[in-house]
């Protein structure tokens, strides 16, 4: 009530002082995380925050208590009566939120959703990078690694994941076309979610499969649960390991040359692009494909969904800096 | 009577311990790696953990209560004793380690008991409340965040026994030796002991063996004492064998555990079960997924094989109890 009373008297004093101009063109961004308190979203409040301040506009997040759609309707229902100008949200359950983001569009708020392409009621959604890059961008490392020779294992967070199995698609569909001498040892499997399932997992092909030249996995337990059976063997060097794995979890295999790399995309530069995409639709500014964006670099749009191509390599080199952020 | 009931008991271990053995000559006819010194030790490094976990939950059933906060609780004990060594005890060692683990697991696990046993509660509430209870605290108190910087005498593995392998080596490590030592401890407590004898008893008839002198608060403090003693050492070791701790790493472990104890033959009546039963139990689940792997079977067909085969094993267990009575007495 406070709040609104502020916004009132702000809105008046800016249609009568010269001060106006100012308060109108600087917009409230407020961003809606999948639970807050975790590393990921950790970075990402901070690069919403940096991007804020360098464009002189107030963004801040949101952060629920836990991963829970409900309490994202609950947050997104209080920024609308609060009057922000733009909400971003990172959506724990697309279509639980679509009454709730068709109301605040309906107020004449810019909603953004980000790693959620399939929504409705929104007026851009933005991926760091497509599916289809991620998990060919791991296929090429596996090649490269192994010489395009032996087989490997796919792990997944669970066997019905989408975006993992997403991942997971493109880079067997890649290794399919373009290194055929490196064979799948079997179906994927859905234990990246655990380091012991993983581990075990792990251990057992190592047996079951001689020419195990690879491991890839889309989950981020899974990655190191791999590493771990693979040193446990003395097999580093000979069964590459690879995937989407957090950085401080994962720094030690890396250095001991037991984890190959992998690519994920930064929070941090997601939690920019939220601002930076927010200020300027709320200036009026138009999204086109092959545009050239701030952050996001050059992208393609997909309908309502905008394509980065920014892929974040974790390698040897730059896997401190991104455990320093306490990714 | 007892002999009766021991007899059944054998019964249910027997059949388990048969289809285990089956699954085994199978296993190691079709694949030429399953009976191998290296598969054999990774299959009981592996599930040290869990069945340590098994033989501390089969005390809690045979005493007619039921705990799904053990796995959860074991995260904590990972939490506070790594804390607490870090940051007051210049890194600790091995010994204060397990001691401080045992502490704060049995801690933990009086928790429980006092609600259960003071109050009155029904332990399946209970323990769903200090379930949430627990992982609520450690989630609050860690905001997610995971050690990865655990100390070295932690951070190493120890081997026991290292023989040569084709691809590596096959190695026996601390956790087993650990979980056998656990084992043997439950295994005598449960077996050799009037205590033991007691919680049995308790377990099948709460009333009368409150009237014929068994101390109740006793059952109960000991029951969830020692499931979280185990569960403290589990969390130990599971810490030992991924080299760090995550907050959700064991979290939805109750559940299989819980299956594999009550395949091994005790009820969530109460007074029935094992600790050779829930070893079997454990192993046999272990053994499934170890063949599978290894017969290169597909990941989508995994939960099929194994509900089938939990399925089968209960049902064989318990075709002794469908046999008419007379022929039942025919045969103890």
């Amino acid at each position: 009530m406070k709040y609104k009373a502020l916004l009132t008297a702000a809105t008046l004093t800016g249609i009568i002082g010269s001060t106006g101009a100012m308060a109108q063109e600087s917009p409230t961004i407020a961003v809606v995380a999948k639970v807050g308190g975790i590393p990921w979203f950790n970075a990402m409040e901070m690069g919403i925050e940096q991007m804020g301040e360098e464009l002189g506009v107030e963004a801040y997040m949101v952060g629920p208590t836990s991963a829970d759609p409900a309490l994202q309707v609950r947050a997104i229902e209080d920024l609308i009566s609060r009057g922000v100008d733009v909400i971003g949200v990172v959506p724990n359950d697309r279509e639980v939120l679509e009454p709730v983001l068709e109301r605040a569009r309906d107020q004449g708020i810019i909603v953004l959703t980000h790693e959620s392409p399939e929504s409705v009621n929104i007026d851009y959604d933005f991926e760091m990078i497509s599916a289809q890059q991620l998990g060919e961008e791991h296929a090429k490392l596996l090649a490269d690694t192994t010489g395009c020779e032996g087989s490997y294992a796919v792990y997944v967070g669970g066997l019905s994941v989408p975006a993992h199995n997403a991942w997971a698609d493109a880079a067997v569909s890649w290794l399919d076309d373009n290194c055929s001498g490196l064979t799948q040892a079997a179906d994927r499997f859905g234990v990246a979610e655990s380091v012991d399932d993983s581990r075990n997992t792990t251990l057992d092909l190592l047996r079951a499969h001689e020419d195990l030249a690879g491991i890839m996995s889309f989950g981020s337990q899974g990655t190191i649960g791999a590493a771990r059976a693979v040193k446990e063997r003395g097999l580093e060097g000979d069964v590459a390991v690879m995937g989407l794995f957090s950085p401080g979890q994962g720094r030690r295999l890396v250095h001991e040359g037991v984890i190959t790399g992998g690519f994920q995309w930064s929070p941090l530069d997601a939690g920019k692009a939220f601002v930076a995409l927010g200020e300027m639709l709320y200036n009026g500014e138009e999204i086109t494909d092959g545009a050239e964006l701030p952050v996001l670099g050059e992208i393609t749009l997909d309908g309502k969904t905008i394509f980065a191509s920014q892929p974040l390599k974790l390698s040897k080199d730059t896997v401190d800096e991104l455990a320093e952020l306490g990714l | 009577m007892h002999k009766r009931l021991l007899n059944r008991r054998i019964g249910t271990e027997g059949t388990l311990l048969s289809i285990l053995m089956l699954l085994c000559v199978v296993l190691a006819l079709a694949t030429d790696s399953f009976l191998t010194f290296q598969n054999l030790f990774d299959l009981l490094n592996n599930q040290s953990v869990n069945i340590i976990f098994a033989v501390g939950l089969v005390v809690v059933l045979i005493a007619g209560g039921i705990d799904i906060s053990f796995a959860v609780a074991a995260s904590v004990v990972q939490y506070v004793v790594l804390s607490l060594l870090m940051n007051y005890l210049g890194g600790g060692n091995w010994l204060l380690g397990i001691l401080l683990s045992m502490l704060v697991g049995m801690l933990l696990g009086l928790f429980n008991a006092l609600l259960i046993h003071r109050f009155r509660i029904v332990s399946i509430i209970v323990t769903i409340g200090t379930f949430n209870l627990f992982f609520g605290l450690l989630m609050y108190f860690t905001s997610g965040v995971s050690i990865y910087d655990i100390p070295d005498w932690l951070y190493y593995s120890v081997p026991l026994l290292d023989l040569p392998a084709e691809r590596g080596s096959a190695t026996l490590y601390l956790p087993a030796a650990v979980m056998v030592v656990m084992v043997i401890l439950t295994w005598f407590i449960l077996a050799r002991t009037g205590f033991g004898r007691a919680i049995y008893g308790f377990g099948s008839n709460p009333e009368s063996a409150r009237r014929s002198g068994v101390s109740v608060w006793k059952i109960h403090a000991f029951a969830y004492g020692w499931l979280g003693l185990c569960a403290g050492v589990a969390g130990l070791m599971q810490a030992h064998i991924v080299q760090e701790v995550v907050p959700n790493a064991l979290i939805g472990q109750e559940l299989p555990i819980l299956a594999a104890v009550v395949l091994g033959g005790a009820t969530l009546g109460g007074g029935r079960g094992s600790v050779l039963g829930a070893v079997l139990g454990v192993l046999l689940l272990a053994v499934v997924q170890n063949g599978l792997n290894l017969l290169g079977v597909t990941p989508y067909a995994f939960r099929m094989i194994v509900g089938l085969i939990i399925l089968i094993a209960i049902t064989t267990s318990n075709l002794g109890n469908l046999l008419p009575r007379t022929t039942k007495a025919r045969n103890v």
